[in-house]
């Protein structure tokens, strides 16, 4: 299992479209993929999951990873959060 | 209790609809905080017995309160407030709309108490603050799942990404049962010790169906397609079909579900082609609720009974020859 803490950059935060995108991409991994915000962990395969954090821009979030493939999805997802979910130019 | 909850303002059971709050005194001191679920009736306490009056407790006055301190000779009803205000409590809510003395205020008001009248009875007065306040303090854990309610029952149907949770869910809603939570459901321990489960606000009334999106179950069936909360009865959990696992022939498995420190039952069902699960959840219900009610299964039955079960083909011996 490993963590990585995750800063939020884009400016609506984890809303719908942003939760969609990281949902797909967690999916695309056999490993679980966790998301944890105060005290709140959610499976990021979980569009609906990902949506109740409500996490906003400025938010660190802790993301967490098991399975064979961990390190890919880390970094994977670690690249969503900071391109900003390629929202923003 | 969850101790590292620190309390809630009593500004926010203030504006608690179902409370019925009508007049607030010393207004300023709203900002106290409620650090315990269980509101508390002074009683002998203002008679200076102290002891149990607890700190952080929410104090409710009915007419009994009211006329004791009403009866006591002039003086004395200082000396009794004096004590009991003193004790710092966080506020106090006086039931029935009975009019605070202005001699309660002003002792209240020395001792940073607000105090708030309220229109019901003192019974469904702590009855609905006690629901709330213990909502507000219970543990929560949060459960992937969706939750339902099926024939009056708390069902939450679990299982690994991708197995067709939603889908099930969105049959059963078809079918006219109600949708609590999707995906996630947040769940507390209410004041019966019993388990409860409701969504977050972000998603409530949300589902999501891969190929649709995420669809609002309130605007497309209706009010009556969804529940603010449920007490949770039964799990169900659907894992993929295993032809090597060995699953319940003769409805004889009783497994357990661990949460909170409490158990609900639990019930696997395998998904395979051909198999409609909402109907087996239907029936597996119908199952659950009859066995609930104390009818026999069939296995009990045969146990019972000396006599060959039910159904069996020896029964019918005569027939055959």
């Amino acid at each position: 299992m490993i963590e990585k803490k995750q800063q939020i950059f884009n400016k609506l935060g984890l809303h719908a479209r942003a939760a969609a995108k990281l949902s797909h991409l967690a999916n695309m991994f056999s490993a679980d993929i966790y998301l944890i915000y105060n005290d709140d962990k959610v499976n990021a395969k979980s569009l609906l999951g990902i949506l109740t954090l409500a996490a906003s821009v400025g938010n660190e979030i802790m993301l967490q990873a098991a399975g064979a493939d961990e390190q890919e999805a880390i970094q994977a997802i670690g690249d969503l959060f900071d391109r900003k979910f390629d929202e923003e130019i | 209790m969850a101790k590292d909850v620190k309390g809630i303002q009593l500004s926010r059971v203030r504006e608690l609809n179902q409370l019925k709050i009508t007049r607030v005194f010393n207004e300023k001191w709203l900002p106290n905080l409620v650090k315990h679920p269980r509101p508390q009736r002074p009683g002998l306490g203002l008679t200076g017995y102290l002891k149990h009056i607890q700190d952080g407790r929410i104090q409710i006055f009915g007419k009994t309160e009211a006329g004791y301190l009403s009866n006591l000779k002039e003086g004395e009803t200082g000396r009794c407030l004096k004590n009991y205000f003193s004790l710092k409590l966080p506020g106090v809510i006086v039931a029935e709309n009975i009019e605070p003395a202005a001699e309660w205020i002003a002792m209240a008001a020395r001792y940073s108490t607000p105090i708030l009248v309220s229109a019901l009875h003192t019974a469904p007065l702590i009855s609905r603050l006690s629901a709330y306040l213990y909502q507000y303090f219970s543990k929560k854990i949060k459960l992937n799942g969706v939750l339902m309610d099926v024939m009056g029952q708390g069902v939450l149907i679990t299982g690994a990404s991708g197995i067709g949770k939603s889908e099930t869910a969105l049959e059963l809603v078809n079918k006219g049962y109600q949708l609590i939570a999707d995906d996630v459901a947040e769940f507390y321990i209410d004041s019966n010790d019993d388990l409860v489960g409701r969504a977050n606000e972000a998603i409530k009334n949300l589902m999501e169906v891969r190929g649709l999106g995420i669809i609002n179950i309130n605007d497309i069936f209706g009010a009556s397609a969804v529940l603010e909360e449920k007490k949770l009865n039964l799990v169900i959990n659907l894992e993929k079909w295993d032809a090597k696992k060995k699953y319940d022939r003769l409805g004889e498995d009783n497994q357990c579900f661990k949460i909170l420190g409490l158990e609900v039952p639990l019930l696997t069902l395998p998904v395979g082609p051909g198999r409609n699960l909402s109907t087996i959840i239907e029936v597996a219900l119908r199952n659950f609720l009859a066995k609930k009610s104390g009818r026999p299964t069939y296995l009990e039955a045969c146990q019972t009974a000396s006599a060959p079960p039910p159904g069996n083909r020896e029964g019918a011996g005569g027939e055959a020859t």
